[in-house]
Formats: structure tokens, C-alpha cells, sequence
């Protein structure tokens, strides 16, 4: 799994770097990002994921107590999301990352590289931001996980990915604990475009 | 017919021994070798700018001349020979290269040698009269370089957003090329940038042509089309201007939809031990496409609780079933009060509608 992640960060960097010479870099996740979240074989895609995943967390009850059972199925449901994403996003690699790197904080000392602190700074800032537009992006950036230091506009693109990434990921759900608990009255899935 | 080896010369040469008595072997060594005469003359003035091996710039620039039977073998070895980051440009252009274009490169070629280095090129000969024709072009055809790159690169899908970063990328590879060249140049090139796989700047007119001003304008583009495909993802945002309020709303948008999953795995995890997840598959199949794509469907019709988490305990206590695998587990949870009651309530509802979705045990029940 570790060599995973480095190598689809790897490909994601190289990929980036081509696409940053030839400028392309932009249309990329326009077209990724809108319709590939959208696209029911996605959703099918994450639901069977998901599934398999929850599966796999249901242990016995009388080890785990409700806290970190539902830790649990946050964390496996981020995880399938991220695996989802295939590695192209900032943020699917660090959820992967973090998650990894707990399980293997328990196991060994190993310390690892950090897979997604790498900043771009290609160039200055020429654009001075304001600095309520400041706080707002690092607002953001804390939000998008492991998009600390991400420069603005890859930190818009990287927030648009995720955004749709998680309305996906709420309709999955939400059709998921309609599946096993009959149809919520409270809708849940206001924000979501169906 | 033959394996497509790695570079071109590797192909030749395998043609050349098996000796094709096919017209096309005969066209491509005649052509291997007006390309090994041509590049060492062309090399820096306008394959160098390419940023292409000089082999397959000039098998670009001939393939659409030679009228050979197929020119599918020529641009698939011409392709394995170029890196990938040209690839997609290549095969682009191979469709695409009709006899409009291929005048095109050869004017572009033309003004390039002017500002390269300046050699002694068959291209030479045709600047002036190109770059004063061009001169005259460049202010009245952006429309028609815009509506080029629409034409000619069917890669691009968003072509609303794709004129603007064309520019804006345009703008920041020539803000790079043209710190070498002259003030002059960055005005003057029209035609530029759509065919060659590396894409240039062109300053607007009335613009200032500074290169810093010009790296920032292409920052600033960049951010913009990205806020724009954020107002477009968030729902409400496309009124708002302005973008610290754009960014407001994308920031309560985010904290919304995370705590919307916080919420459904809350609740997943409380029904976690009652699901069946292997019979849960089978339904999956027959019903979630119902239930993911259209959220009112009435899948599971019999019961429809509301559920906050506190009222249904009376509510479903009647419906009650003795479950063995459930029945230690809520034994066990009366010690810790806080979530026994929803975990209760869930369980109890989720078994009388686990077995509601069993047809067959729903008989049973009633």
C-alpha cells in the first residue's frame, strides 16, 4: 500500500509536470472532476466498494464500542473514496496516507516521507491577497485534507474534486442506509444534484 | 504486417531488410532520407522551437505531402519515437493535418527563424513576405486562433473554459520563450500556438506586454476559470460575486457535506451489526440503482419511521424480535446510557425491516 501511494503520487507529479509545461494542466480536472463524480458507474463503482469495505469493519461487538466502531466506518468509507479517486487528487493520496500511516505508527517506528506536504511554489505570489481572502483559503486548505500547502489556484482545483467527491459520497451513503433502514423521512440529500 | 519497433530508424531499417517491394517501402527510405539530409540545416531554426526530435518534426511536416497507401504505419512509428507529452498533440495533429495547417507550420517556422537564432534556412526566404503579411494579421484574426484551437484539437472538451486557458497558457510558456526574443515578438506572433505542442503566450492588444504583468494576468485567469467551476459545483454560488463570499459559501458547502457523512456513518454504524451485507448485495442490485439514482423511491414501502433517535423506542418496542445475534448486544448495552436508545430503536426497526425485505420472512411476521 505504501508503494501504492508513492507511486501514484509519482504519476500524478510526472503527469502534473508535463501538463504544467504544456499548460494543460487546467482542462484536465474540469472534465474529470464535473463529470466523472457524476456518472452512475462511479457510484456503482463506490457502493460495491463500499460495501465490501463495511463488510470487512463489522467485528464483533463486544470489542468495539460505538465510538470506534463508527470511526471505523468513517474512516472505511473515506478510504473507498479516496481508492475512488484513483490517486489523481492531493486529497485521495492523504486520506490514504493518514490512515496508512496510523496502522503503521502501530506496527513500526518507521517514519514516513511525508507523501503530501509538497508545495509548488513555481513562482512568487504576484497576486496579493487581502488578508480575510487569506484566512478563507487556509479555512479551505484545513478543510480539503492534505492541502496545507497548496498554492490558490491548485487548492481551487483540488477543493472542486473534492466537493464532488463528497456528494457522491453522501448519496452513496445516504442510498446505502436507506438500503438497510427503510427510507429517512429527514432528507438528508438536500445539496446533492440528482 | 511488421512489429512497430521503438524509433523510427529501427523501422526503416527492419523494412529495408526485408526488402518490401511494397510502394511504401520505397517512399519511406526516399523520405528517411531527405530526412537525414533536412534536419541538419533545420535543426535549430524551427524543429528545435518544435521542442521535437528533428526526424519526426519533418515526418509531421511530410506526411501529409507523401500520398502513400496508408499513412497510419507512418504516424504510428513517428508516435512511438515521441515522448508521451507530445503524444496526444501528435495524434491530434496526424488527424488533423490537412494542407491549411501545414501552411500554418511553415509560416510559423518562417517567423520563428526570424527571432531564433537566424541562420541560413530554406524558411528565410520566406520571412519577409510572411512577416509582413503576418504583421497585418495578428491584430485582426485572435478570433480565428480562438476558434482554431476549438477546431483542431478534439481533445479539449470544455470549450468555454478552453479559449481562456488557452490563452492564459499560451501566455505563460511565451512569457517564458520571450525573455529571449525581442519586445517585439510577443506582439507579433498570430497563428501561434494551436498546432504546436507547446503552447505560447500572445499578449492581448491594449495590454501591457510586460512578462510580469503577463504571468500575473495568466495566474489570474487560471484562479478565475477555477472559481467558476466551484460556483457551478456549489449550489447558490452563481449569484454571489465577489470572492471571499464565493469562497464562503464553498467553505459552508464543504463543512456540510463532511458533516452529512459524519451523520450517515453514525448511522451505518449503529445499524452495523444488524445488516446482512451478503443479502444486502442481492437487493443492492435489484434496488439501489432505483434508490441511488432517485432518492423518494419507496424501496422498503412497509414501515417508514421518522428517525430522530430518540422517539422511536416506544414507537417500535412492539416490534421487538427476538434475534439471538441482537438480543446479547442490547443486553449488554443497557450499562452505557447515551447511545442505547437509538442503537435500540435502530436495531429494532432495522430487524423488522430486514425482514420486511425479505419477502418471504415478511409473511412470517404478519
Amino acid at each position: 500500500m505504501a508503494s501504492l501511494i508513492s507511486y501514484l503520487k509519482f504519476e500524478e507529479e510526472s503527469k502534473r509536470k508535463k501538463l504544467w509545461k504544456t499548460g494543460y494542466e487546467l482542462r484536465d480536472p474540469n472534465s474529470r472532476s464535473e463529470t466523472s463524480w457524476r456518472s452512475e458507474s462511479e457510484q456503482r463503482i463506490y457502493s460495491t466498494k463500499l460495501v465490501d469495505a463495511l463488510r470487512l469493519v463489522r467485528r464483533n461487538p463486544s470489542t468495539a464500542d460505538k465510538v470506534s466502531s463508527f470511526r471505523e466506518i468513517r474512516e472505511a468509507a473515506d478510504r473507498v473514496l479516496a481508492v475512488a479517486a484513483k490517486g489523481r487528487t492531493r486529497w485521495s493520496r492523504a486520506i490514504l496516507a493518514s490512515q496508512l500511516r496510523l496502522r503503521l505508527a502501530n506496527n513500526m517506528k518507521h517514519k514516513r516521507a511525508k507523501v503530501t506536504g509538497c508545495s509548488r511554489p513555481k513562482r512568487l505570489e504576484k497576486k496579493r491577497f487581502s488578508p480575510t481572502l487569506q484566512r478563507k483559503a487556509g479555512l479551505l486548505s484545513r478543510l480539503v485534507p492534505g492541502c496545507r500547502k497548496v498554492s490558490f489556484p491548485n487548492l481551487l482545483e483540488e477543493a472542486t474534486d473534492y466537493i464532488a467527491a463528497l456528494e457522491m459520497q453522501v448519496r452513496a451513503m445516504t442510498a446505502l442506509t436507506e438500503l438497510v433502514t427503510g427510507p429517512p423521512v429527514d432528507r438528508l440529500g438536500s445539496t446533492s444534484n440528482s | 504486417m511488421e512489429p512497430n519497433p521503438g524509433t523510427l530508424a529501427g523501422s526503416i531499417s527492419i523494412r529495408s531488410d526485408q526488402e518490401e517491394a511494397g510502394f511504401e517501402s520505397l517512399q519511406f527510405r526516399e523520405e528517411i532520407q531527405r530526412l537525414i539530409a533536412v534536419p541538419p540545416e533545420n535543426a535549430s531554426s524551427f524543429t528545435a522551437l518544435l521542442e521535437l526530435p528533428a526526424t519526426q518534426a519533418m515526418e509531421l511536416l511530410h506526411s501529409p505531402h507523401s500520398e502513400d497507401g496508408d499513412p497510419a504505419p507512418l504516424s504510428a512509428d513517428s508516435l512511438h519515437g515521441i515522448s508521451d507529452d507530445h503524444k496526444s498533440y501528435i495524434s491530434s495533429f496526424n488527424g488533423n493535418l490537412a494542407f491549411p495547417s501545414n501552411k500554418a507550420l511553415v509560416e510559423r517556422a518562417a517567423k520563428f527563424s526570424v527571432f531564433a537564432s537566424g541562420e541560413n534556412s530554406p524558411e528565410t526566404s520566406l520571412v519577409p513576405s510572411n512577416s509582413s503579411a503576418n504583421l497585418e494579421k495578428v491584430k485582426s484574426e485572435p478570433a480565428e486562433t480562438d476558434s482554431n484551437p476549438n477546431s483542431s484539437q478534439p481533445l479539449i472538451s470544455d470549450p468555454t473554459v478552453e479559449s481562456k486557458t488557452q490563452r492564459s497558457a499560451k501566455r505563460k510558456e511565451r512569457e517564458k520563450k520571450g525573455k529571449g526574443c525581442t519586445k517585439k515578438s510577443k506582439n507579433e506572433t498570430s497563428k501561434d500556438a494551436q498546432k504546436l505542442p507547446y503552447v505560447h503566450v500572445r499578449a492581448r492588444r491594449g495590454q501591457a506586454t510586460d512578462s510580469h504583468s503577463l504571468a500575473e494576468r495568466a495566474r489570474r485567469e487560471k484562479i478565475n476559470a477555477r472559481m467558476k467551476l466551484l460556483q457551478e459545483l456549489v449550489p447558490g454560488c452563481s449569484k454571489i460575486s465577489g470572492t471571499a463570499l464565493v469562497l464562503d459559501e464553498i467553505i459552508n458547502h464543504v463543512q456540510s457535506l463532511q458533516r452529512q457523512v459524519e451523520f450517515l456513518s453514525m448511522r451505518l454504524a449503529a445499524v452495523n451489526p444488524g445488516v446482512d451485507y451478503n443479502l444486502e448485495g442481492l437487493f443492492a442490485t435489484e434496488s439501489g440503482s432505483l434508490v441511488e439514482s432517485n432518492f423518494p423511491s419507496m424501496v422498503a414501502p412497509l414501515v417508514c419511521p421518522e428517525i430522530p433517535f430518540n422517539g422511536n423506542r416506544q414507537h417500535y418496542q412492539q416490534q421487538w424480535h427476538f434475534d439471538a445475534l441482537q438480543q446479547p448486544l442490547w443486553g449488554r448495552e443497557e450499562a452505557s446510557h447515551t447511545f442505547i436508545n437509538p442503537e435500540n430503536s435502530l436495531l429494532s426497526y432495522d430487524s423488522a425491516n430486514s425482514a420486511s425485505l425479505h419477502s418471504n420472512q415478511l409473511k412470517m411476521e404478519l
